[in-house]
């Protein structure tokens, strides 16, 4: 079965400039080297790779946050380069306003496109309780816990209804038994919304848990070393349980011997 | 349990449930009790005012009772509610106009570079200055009347105001600008959903500190050009040496000082309403 392809990232480049303090000249630092690949509809895609090499900067420039130097990034097709509503981005830090409801931080991209309050409170309700918050829509972002925030920033995030979804280590500042449990309720999610899933992660469990796919990037200036095609299907058992299996832990083996490997230097 | 573990296991309990924690065991003095200290201590300090006021010379001092009596009779012949009129009128008009002017120009300041290199030397040059000091300068541009006094006490206004509120705007926090940016916001509403509330609280500690100042600098303009309001009256009393009438004015002043801080405050209760949720 062919599905048509969500996402399509090719030769993607970016350099930094950074400035090494007074009086010295600007150094380039080169993050991102040819970057090429493609997400499918419906799929979640991982991308891993060690700190530092990258993969946050990768994803705000499919997101249009960052400006890219050389490449090309496309959403169904279409070429984009700026921030648009056809992309949902979940923050590592939940990154609510303070300043309003859970409800309201979820009503936000509906607010920025002009849609009507009582749409816009439908469609919040509808999302909290899609993430597991049904009843605490009135509370401000500081009465949450972290693992409640994340969620929220998700609700925000599907809110606008993103032909493809964002996130930036969404789950990497919780707690351990907390990020089990949401990254399981992504996986629930996903499969009742369909949503394609681009995934910024360094924790290999959570890579080969949630993927479809798993883009791994070598150090910096990183490429693509291999996309690695994750055979689980779906529904998948609890993290606990699918870790027991020889072909994770073989899935597991190959991508920490990928990532560990130092890059030999190449033009 | 230490006081620590109660801290550490409280916070556990907040992480799991959403409830109030609070160590009996620890916890200080109940409200009931600090109120009765403080009329305790309101009660004593009236106390001795009145016991050494009545000692001393009634041209150097006065006391509670005294002070009392003289402002029932500002109120009965009609003095002190014409000057406080005359006063809040200069108070209104100038805290309105300056809280505009410094919370609009604030906003400008803090997010537009360009803007702010063109007038922040300014700003700094006139936030500096003693407004006080050029108040000859002022009655020979507008006479003695009412423009002299809203124009003093709006200077004094704008500034507390206008610094606060670029300090606000320069703390959005970044990763708040961020989301906005994210989700494709228009310039304008990142300013209006994103730096304004993030800037409310910072505006309203601006508002708060210049409501004292305003009120020091409404009296100095009342002094200084033509005698009027609250100012008239202590100048008027003070020259006939009736040191008690002369502190009704003075302790009217410190009400409207205690009252507007208040409302400040009430309103920073109503528009950052998300600080004081616990």
């Amino acid at each position: 079965m062919a599905r048509r392809i969500k996402l399509s990232v090719e030769n993607l480049s970016k350099t930094f400039r950074v400035s090494a303090g007074r009086g010295a000249p600007p150094s380039l630092l080169p993050v991102l080297r040819n970057i090429s690949f493609q997400v499918r509809e419906g799929d979640i895609v991982s991308l891993i790779g060690e700190s530092g090499c990258g993969k946050t900067t990768l994803l705000r420039i499919v997101q249009g946050l960052v400006a890219r130097d050389a490449g090309n990034v496309k959403v169904d097709g279409k070429p984009v380069s700026a921030p648009g509503q056809d992309r949902g981005f979940v923050f590592q830090q939940a990154s609510l306003l303070p300043w309003r409801s859970a409800r309201e931080n979820v009503e936000f991209g509906l607010e920025l496109r002009r849609v009507p309050a009582d749409v816009r409170r439908q469609r919040a309700a509808e999302l909290l309780k899609l993430v597991g918050l049904g009843a605490a829509g009135e509370q401000y972002a500081h009465q949450l816990s972290g693992g409640m925030q994340q969620r929220v920033g998700l609700a925000r995030a599907l809110a606008i209804d993103p032909a493809l979804l964002l996130m930036d280590e969404p789950f990497s500042a919780l707690d351990a038994q907390t990020r089990e449990e949401l990254q399981a309720e992504l996986l629930r999610i996903q499969s009742k919304t369909g949503k394609t899933v681009l995934f910024v992660t360094h924790d290999l469990d959570e890579a080969i848990y949630l993927s479809d796919q798993i883009v791994v990037l070598g150090a910096r200036p990183s490429r693509v070393k291999t996309i690695i095609d994750v055979p689980f299907p779906r529904p998948r058992p609890p993290l606990s349980k699918l870790r027991g299996e020889p072909r994770f832990q073989q899935i597991r083996d190959e991508v920490w011997e990928l990532i560990s490997q130092k890059t030999a230097a190449v033009a | 349990m230490t006081a620590r573990d109660a801290a550490l296991s409280g916070a556990d309990l907040k992480e799991s449930a959403e409830i109030d924690v609070e160590d009996i065991a620890t916890s200080g003095p109940s409200n009931r009790e600090l109120w009765c200290i403080r009329v305790a201590s309101i009660i004593f300090v009236l106390g001795a005012w009145e016991y050494f006021g009545r000692q001393a010379n009634p041209l150097f001092a006065s006391y509670p009772t005294a002070i009392a009596r003289s402002f029932v009779t500002l109120i009965e012949n009609g003095e002190l509610i014409a000057a406080l009129i005359t006063s809040l009128k200069t108070l209104v008009i100038s805290f309105v106009l300056g809280t505009v002017i410094g919370l609009v120009l604030g906003l400008l300041v803090g997010r537009y570079r360009r803007f702010e290199a063109s007038v922040d030397w300014i700003i700094s040059a006139l936030y500096s200055t003693p407004k006080v000091a050029i108040l000859p300068l002022i009655v020979l541009w507008l006479g003695l009347g009412a423009p002299t006094k809203i124009f003093l006490v709006t200077m004094t206004v704008i500034f507390p105001i206008l610094i606060n509120t670029i300090a606000g705007v320069k703390n959005v926090p970044a990763q708040l600008i961020d989301v906005g940016d994210a989700f494709a916001a228009s310039e304008r509403d990142i300013f209006l959903k994103i730096i304004l509330p993030s800037a409310i609280p910072y505006m309203i500690a601006g508002i708060r500190l210049s409501v004292g100042k305003a009120v020091i600098a409404l009296v100095v303009a009342e002094f200084f050009t033509a005698i009027s309001g609250l100012g008239a009256l202590i100048t008027k009393y003070g020259n006939m040496y009736d040191t008690a009438t002369m502190f009704v004015p003075i302790l009217t002043l410190m009400l409207l000082g205690v009252l507007l801080q208040s409302g400040a405050k009430a309103a920073e209760k109503r528009l950052a309403a998300w600080r004081f949720t616990d």
